[in-house]
């Protein structure tokens, strides 16, 4: 039994960085308390997911990301 | 050694732009350097945007993104400085990886006023699945028995 297949969407999309500014793309791989998807789920090759795992950290940080989605507000 | 740096700013969204303006200018005469006279090369004015949680109990920050180029030396006064700054309630300082380009992520008006609304009800973006399917066709029952025998008094 074989794992289906999975692509990394950012080698897919042909950039090759993940940017912290990009919420938007972000946000696709946190879980919807804020968490970041494992790359199990997120596809992502090794590289990319500690790109990702940086740039949500990062944006994070300039509240671009929420720590905790569904706190406070 | 000279190297390139991206920089994010917030604001307090109670500046103006005049006074965000002039802040920056005195915050990057602090990078300029005898060879390096003017070390920005980009910068971009987000504008106000909504913090995705508080920050000092303020729910609005003016962002502004800036690329420049200076001495490592450099940047520990300029964080310093930056530091000091009440109005600032957020930066960051990364090394530019090229992302060359200050680009307030492809962000056209109506996708972030769209976003915002989004983004505070819960973040399911994930699952946009084509939900318009075309509706069934209802069957017309107009053989609903509306049988008026008239009934004989």
């Amino acid at each position: 039994m074989s794992r289906p297949s999975k692509t990394c969407p950012v080698c897919e999309s042909g950039n090759r960085i993940v940017d912290y500014k990009d919420e938007r793309t972000l946000s696709r791989y946190i879980t919807e308390r804020g968490k970041i998807l494992p790359s199990r789920l997120s596809g992502m090759c090794a590289r990319h997911q500690r790109q990702l795992t940086r740039a949500i950290k990062r944006a994070r940080h300039l509240a671009l990301l929420p720590f905790i989605k569904g706190h406070g507000r | 050694m000279k190297r390139k740096y991206e920089i994010v700013y917030i604001f307090d969204s109670a500046l103006e732009e005049p006074e965000v303006n002039e802040r920056l200018d005195r915050f990057h005469d602090l990078l300029k350097s005898p060879d390096q006279a003017e070390p920005i090369t980009g910068i971009a004015h987000w504008g106000k945007r909504t913090l995705a949680y508080p920050i000092n109990g303020k729910e609005i920050g003016y962002y502004v993104v800036a690329h420049f180029e200076a001495e490592t030396e450099l940047l520990r006064e300029f964080e310093r400085i930056i530091k000091l700054d009440e109005t600032v309630l957020r930066y960051l300082v990364v090394i530019n990886e090229g992302l060359s380009v200050t680009r307030p992520d492809q962000l056209d008006p109506t996708r972030e006023s769209e976003e915002n609304v989004v983004d505070d009800i819960d973040g399911i973006v994930i699952t946009e699945l084509p939900v318009a399917e075309a509706l069934p066709v209802s069957e017309e029952d107009d053989e609903a028995p509306i049988s008026k025998d008239g009934g004989s008094e």
